[in-house]
């Protein structure tokens, strides 16, 4: 099992985003697939995740529908809107950027100064 | 942000569906949880158990869900709400008095606004009223209003390229014969384009068109108002097409206006609209052919996509045009596109200075309650520090204890405001009811429209925020940790007092300013009160009647005016009777150009514009007008006579005077020697008359109160024949009861001549004084409220500082001191902040001179009996407000005082 990590702040967000454009997912979904995609070395605080999908929802970024879960229960399965699609398109890109940008200021060496 | 608010809003309007879907999402979470946990090897009731544990604390989640979707702010507010309304109900004392100065003050500004939208605002009920214009026409030298001529009117109409119509109406009285005798009713001869260009659809029937209005005495239309029509004809179905009789002549009922449309003039309401073309058969004198009979007014309709400086340049070349065709009509008259309603600026100049200026006064009325109610919910701040103190210290946020205490203070305001609302609509229905005693209906209708409530409601919540402000700002600055250990914060025990003491000062000198105000517009209506009118009008009845709506030709009218004045003549107790055409200081006036002896060239430029009277002999006995020399007329001066006029001192002095006399004779002089001399009156043709001044009279007061000494001439009226016609009776009986009589006997005379202003002179100078009189209303009873809130301020203020310092005056007692040092020392800071503001508002008042001088006539702010009225007026309430804490001061025993606490 891989060593777990912590969350950085504001990552949830294009987490779940992520999440939910793997295919629509209800709550209790969304946080067994982040642990699947992320080799379970994220572990979602579960009661952050509720008001975080409240809040993407409430920008208008995933959408929210009752339908029934693979075992059979009544679940809310959210889905990407148009909206959410283009933002976790910028902020992938952005996250990239950022990843990109610290790894190759952490890999200077002496010389190259 | 539109994806936000639909959610909000969604949320909120099914709120109880929005925590159903709540609860069982996080429900269905905790099933799928448990069993994930089941399969996993746990007991059934252990895997729910632990399956909820790990979700977290319930209530503080859906808090957290909710406040993510916008849901926070809304319930927080209801709280707020709950919290103020239980405020409210815990010192209804306190609720009560603020919520009544509220209310005052609110419902002084929405009464004064709805006036103000009524009448300068709110645009004509006609279609795209932006479009419409007033076209104004001016003389170019003296820049004095001049109504214009139909010749002139048909050629601005056809030669204009920037307007889409131009139309003309004219203000007549109507007899209109329902079969019982006529009765006079208002009236507009309009050009048959009138109700196209204004684009408004008839309630039955049709209106009359341009083509209906194309020949003289062609197009015997009429048009009936919607008020008429119910009100005079029963809303007869049958009404379209009916005849109806006016001026005893038979017109044909086309249909009838829609009720919301009340003419072009929102004082002056017509009944019935007949084509222009008519005119001939309305009144006696017909004019559609005379280019120098300057009596109608003109409305038109910009081109689309034309601006209004545009058509004016277009209208005033065309002006230029005709000045040059027709140089002695035309010359120097310049036009202007101006708001319609209010003939053009004449009246619409005068009235937005005056609602303006009240409007300014009724603002400061409110500033005044705002003030007032700062510094009381400052003193309740002050008590209620530890309750904020212990409501931060648990957790609540500065900002939310300042919205808590600024959502009272609103709720307040609202209050106040709605019954401000209330106290409005009472006054405007008041105002309604309320008539010009004049001989034509004047009505001010305000009705309270959604501009009025939505201005009450911006009103109540900005002085809510205002009034709000001093204790937010208080509670914002706080120290909890102070406050609870019953220590005021560092430095703020003085800086408290400061605010508070500059409050006080604001609010009298608002007081000040408003009761300056008061006084001057007393002092203004009892001057024109005073101001000598050039007669009598004490004992003198009245009755008009119009001949011309009996079709009476004018010498058979000549013959009954006459047989009339006989009649009254011998009523018991008649000291003099005449009649005249008008009385001075009414609505009907009219002007005429006379030349000085020698003026070689007949143009407007050379000539000097007088007013004149056709009067019968006796009427300046009648009237009590001074006969300064000659002679007055007698029945010998009729038409087979030379012309012959009386004029008053100043036509004497600018007129004959100018003429190239000697000035070392001075004022009597001027009037003695203008007796005999000449001068030429204008007259369509010839293009000048020569008539003989027999004699003068005093100066007086023509059109307004106001109004600078005007050259008059009075002409004898058999020589001058007038169908409008007023008798007049000097008696010495009751004015009133002559009057009745007067009626009795020209109905005996002839029962179908309809009878108007009958009653005493003074009840028809109604219109002279009214705006004194509204001034001297207005401006009395912002002062009263003004007054009121001063003292009610002062007593807080004076009483609280005995009431916090009831231990330190115990000491001073027992240390024994004496009673006036007491005051001194208790009372001495309030009377230094009374005196400092009451010097300053009278600064202000006797500056705003200028603003009270657009409110009231003969407002003089420098009067030397203002000030010490006013100085007097704040001692008063001074001493009245500090008297009973003064007492209390004064009572306090230092014994028990010391073993207070």
């Amino acid at each position: 099992m891989n060593p777990a990590v912590d969350l950085l702040p504001g990552t949830l967000d294009l987490l779940i985003l992520k999440a939910v454009s793997l295919g629509p997912q209800h709550g209790y979904g969304v946080l067994l697939r982040i642990e699947q995609i992320s080799g379970n070395r994220f572990q979602i605080e579960q009661g952050a995740l509720y008001p975080a999908l409240y809040r993407l929802e409430h920008q208008g970024l995933l959408q929210a529908e009752w339908g029934t879960s693979d075992n059979n229960r009544r679940a809310k399965f959210y889905q990407l809107t148009a909206a959410g699609r283009r933002r976790l398109r910028e902020e992938t890109e952005g996250w990239r950027r950022l990843v990109g940008a610290m790894a190759a200021a952490l890999a200077a060496r002496p010389e190259e100064v | 942000m539109f994806a936000r608010f639909r959610s909000s809003w969604r949320a909120l309007r099914r709120r109880a569906e929005w925590e159903r879907d709540l609860e069982a999402e996080l429900r269905s979470h905790v099933e799928h949880r448990a069993a994930d946990l089941e399969r996993q090897g746990m007991a059934g009731g252990q895997a729910a158990r632990q399956a909820r544990l790990e979700l977290g604390a319930g209530e503080a989640f859906k808090e957290k869900c909710r406040a993510a979707n916008g849901l926070r702010w809304p319930d927080e507010l209801r709280q707020d709400l709950r919290y103020a309304g239980r405020m409210m109900r815990r010192s209804p004392g306190f609720t009560a008095v603020a919520a009544l100065s509220l209310a005052l003050g609110i419902g002084a500004n929405t009464a004064v606004f709805s006036v103000l939208n009524a009448l300068i605002l709110k645009p004509l009920a006609v279609s795209s009223p932006d479009t419409v214009f007033f076209v104004q026409t001016s003389d170019q030298k003296s820049g004095a209003f001049r109504s214009q001529s139909y010749p002139n009117y048909r050629d601005l109409r056809d030669r204009n390229t920037t307007l889409a119509g131009l139309a003309a109406y004219r203000i007549v009285p109507m007899g209109l014969d329902m079969g019982g005798g006529a009765q006079r009713v208002s009236g507009n001869l309009v050009t048959g384009n009138y109700f196209d260009l204004l684009g408004i659809r008839p309630a039955r029937g049709r209106f009359f068109h341009a083509a209906d209005d194309q020949k003289p005495d062609a197009s015997p239309f009429a048009v009936l108002s919607y008020a008429c029509w119910q009100g005079r004809f029963a809303a007869d179905p049958r009404i379209v097409g009916s005849t109806i009789r006016i001026n005893a002549l038979p017109y044909t009922v086309l249909g009838v206006a829609p009720s919301g449309f009340f003419g072009t003039e929102l004082l002056y309401r017509p009944e019935i609209w007949v084509p222009m073309m008519m005119q001939a058969q309305i009144e006696p004198r017909p004019w559609l052919e005379e280019r120098d009979d300057f009596n109608i007014w003109l409305i038109g309709r910009l081109e689309r996509g034309v601006a209004p400086r545009q058509a004016e340049e277009n209208l005033n070349a065309i002006a230029a045009a005709l000045a040059r065709e027709f140089p002695a009509t035309n010359e120097g008259l310049r036009l202007r596109l101006t708001r319609p309603g209010l003939v053009g600026d004449l009246l619409r100049a005068p009235a937005k200075a005056f609602t303006g200026g009240v409007m300014a006064l009724a603002g400061l009325v409110l500033l005044a309650a705002c003030v007032n109610l700062a510094s009381l919910l400052g003193a309740r701040a002050a008590d209620r520090d530890r309750e904020l103190a212990i409501r931060i210290s648990i957790g609540a946020g500065r900002a939310r204890v300042l919205r808590q205490l600024l959502v009272e203070s609103v709720l307040l305001a609202l209050l106040g405001g709605a019954a401000g609302c209330a106290l409005a609509l009472a006054l405007l229905r008041l105002l309604a009811h309320w008539r010009a005693p004049l001989d034509v209906p004047v009505h001010i209708e305000v009705h309270a429209d959604l501009a009025v409530f939505l201005f009450a409601l911006a009103v109540s919540i900005a002085t809510g925020l205002l009034f709000g402000l001093a204790p937010a700002r208080q509670a914002w600055a706080s120290d909890p940790n102070r406050a609870l250990k019953g220590m005021p914060s560092p430095g703020a025990a003085g800086r408290r007092w400061a605010l508070r003491d500059l409050l006080l000062v604001a609010q009298v000198t608002v007081c000040c300013l408003l009761v300056t105000a008061c006084f001057v517009a007393v002092r203004g209506l009892a001057r024109s009160l005073a101001t000598p009118l050039g007669f009598d009008a004490r004992g003198v009845a009245v009755a008009g009647f119009d001949l011309g709506l009996a079709r009476f030709k004018p010498e058979d009218g000549m013959l009954f005016q006459r047989r009339a004045l006989d009649a009254v003549a011998r009523l018991p107790g008649v000291v003099a009777a005449a009649y005249a055409r008008s009385l001075p200081l009414g609505l009907n006036q009219s002007t005429t150009i006379v030349y000085p002896e020698g003026t070689a060239v007949f143009r407007a430029a050379n000539g000097k514009e007088a007013a004149y009277f056709n009067v019968s002999p006796d009427y300046f006995r009648a009237m009590g007008t001074r006969l300064l020399a000659g002679r007055e007329f007698t029945w010998h001066d009729d038409p087979k006579a030379p012309r012959v006029a009386i004029v008053n001192e100043t036509f004497a002095r600018q007129v004959i005077w100018r003429a190239g006399r000697d000035p070392r004779w001075g004022r009597a002089g001027a009037a003695r020697d203008a007796v005999g001399r000449r001068f030429n009156v204008e007259t369509a043709k010839p293009p000048v008359e020569v008539v003989e001044v027999v004699g003068v009279v005093e100066d007086g007061k023509y059109f307004s109160l106001s109004e600078d000494a005007r050259p008059v001439i009075f002409y004898p009226a058999p020589q001058a024949y007038s169908a409008a016609t007023v008798l007049i009776v000097r008696s010495s009986r009751t004015a009133a009861e002559v009057a009745g009589e007067m009626r009795a006997t020209i109905n005996a005379l002839d029962s179908r001549l309809p009878l108007y202003g009958v009653g005493t002179v003074t009840q028809t100078l109604g219109l002279a004084f009214l705006p004194s009189q509204a001034a001297a209303f207005a401006l009395g009873a912002f002062g009263l409220l003004a007054i009121m809130l001063a003292v009610t301020g002062t007593y807080g203020l004076a009483a609280y500082a005995v009431s916090r310092r009831v231990r330190e005056i115990g000491i001073r007692v027992a240390m024994g001191a004496r009673p006036w040092q007491l005051l001194r020392f208790v009372l001495g800071r309030t009377a230094l902040l009374l005196a400092a503001g009451s010097a300053l508002g009278l600064v202000l008042g006797t500056a705003a001179g200028r603003l009270l001088g657009s409110i009231v006539y003969h407002a003089s702010p420098s009067d030397p009996l203002i000030w010490p009225a006013v100085a007097v007026t704040m001692a008063v309430i001074g001493l009245g407000a500090a008297c009973a804490p003064a007492r209390r001061a004064l009572a306090i025993d230092p014994v028990r005082a010391l073993r207070h606490e």
